[in-house]
């Protein structure tokens, strides 16, 4: 009982801060709607977990609580590595920048 | 031949200076590029009569040796260039010795070696980590070296210009042997004298940094 009320609590902080984020224009709609969504889900599936063992049924696999792991295991590693390739372009990025402008600003030697 | 020395430099104040005098009696130009330093570096730099150029941010030193050489290439029109160290490790005097290969045409690149020549103090950890580098790189680049970690590197034109360092940091060493590999470039080491002094061991490569080291070739290989 204790882990449902902690869960929902920091589901509904995560939803403040997304629609504060919303409202400082910092997010989309698209992906204000699509958290909103999500954490409204989390809240949910804590509170009736069977619900999600229905979906398993159609699926195939045993429980819903597996199902919701072998969805988001594959998710998060995804992301985890379109964050690392993009983080290394714009590491790239400001390398190439970092070195023009060292290089339009060459000190040369006065004698 | 046009020899232009490019010292990639990090709050290497105090020490600079003297090694810029020790490099530049034995080129034509010497670049340092200065990768942000939060000391006197730069203004040491100038005063001693170097190329100086400045990282606004801190970029590592796989980034500052490109960016010494583009400038070196580019703007200096060097024909030969040659990698030093800031820490004072290296020697000028083996200048020569690293580029005449390269003068007489009989090689692209000379890499420095601490096992061929007079390594002073090596520890003995960092010579078995040595070691194990050296199968490591002949693993992914085919290059046999005796010593794959050698700062001490001179380039033909040509082989500096085919060179692409994209490892910002200290994985570029690696990264410039496996090019030397995949571009064909002819290369001979050099026996070079390494002076482990308590100032260049503080701020070498610690044992740590091998994973450091690894996981960024790995993101080289398999990400780019």
């Amino acid at each position: 009982m204790l882990f449902k009320i902690l869960l929902a609590i920091f589901a509904v902080v995560v939803m403040v801060r997304v629609f504060k984020q919303y409202r400082a224009k910092k997010v989309g709609a698209n992906w204000f709607g699509f958290w909103m969504i999500f954490w409204v889900l989390v809240i949910v599936v804590s509170y009736t977990p069977q619900t999600t063992d229905l979906i398993a049924q159609v699926v195939g696999v045993g429980r819903g609580v597996d199902l919701i792991v072998y969805i988001s295991l594959p998710i998060i590693f995804y992301s985890i590595f379109r964050l690392v390739v993009r983080q290394d372009q714009q590491n790239k990025e400001l390398t190439d920048l970092v070195r023009k402008i060292a290089i339009d600003n060459a000190e040369k030697p006065k004698n | 031949m046009k020899i232009v020395a490019v010292i990639p430099a990090y709050n290497e104040g105090g020490r600079i200076g003297e090694t810029i005098l020790d490099a530049a009696r034995f080129v034509d130009a010497v670049v340092v590029v200065d990768d942000c330093s939060k000391d006197t570096t730069g203004v040491e730099a100038r005063a001693h009569g170097a190329h100086l150029l400045t990282h606004l941010v801190n970029c590592g030193q796989g980034a500052a040796l490109q960016t010494g050489m583009d400038y070196a290439l580019k703007i200096l029109r060097a024909e030969i260039v040659v990698h030093f160290d800031a820490d004072g490790q290296m020697r000028g005097e083996e200048i020569p010795m690293m580029v005449k290969p390269i003068v007489d045409g009989q090689v692209d690149v000379t890499l420095g070696s601490r096992f061929l020549g007079k390594a002073e103090n090596i520890p003995l950890a960092r010579r078995w980590m040595l070691k194990a580098a050296v199968v490591f790189t002949y693993l992914t680049s085919g290059l046999w070296l005796s010593d794959t970690h050698n700062g001490f590197r001179a380039f033909s034109a040509r082989a500096a210009r085919s060179i692409r360092l994209r490892q910002n940091r200290m994985a570029h060493a690696s990264e410039i042997l496996d090019q030397i590999g995949d571009k064909k470039l002819s290369y001979r080491e050099i026996p070079v004298t390494i002076r482990y002094t308590e100032a260049s061991l503080a701020k070498g490569q610690k044992t740590g940094a091998l994973f450091r080291i690894v996981s960024d070739l790995f993101k080289s290989k398999f990400i780019h």
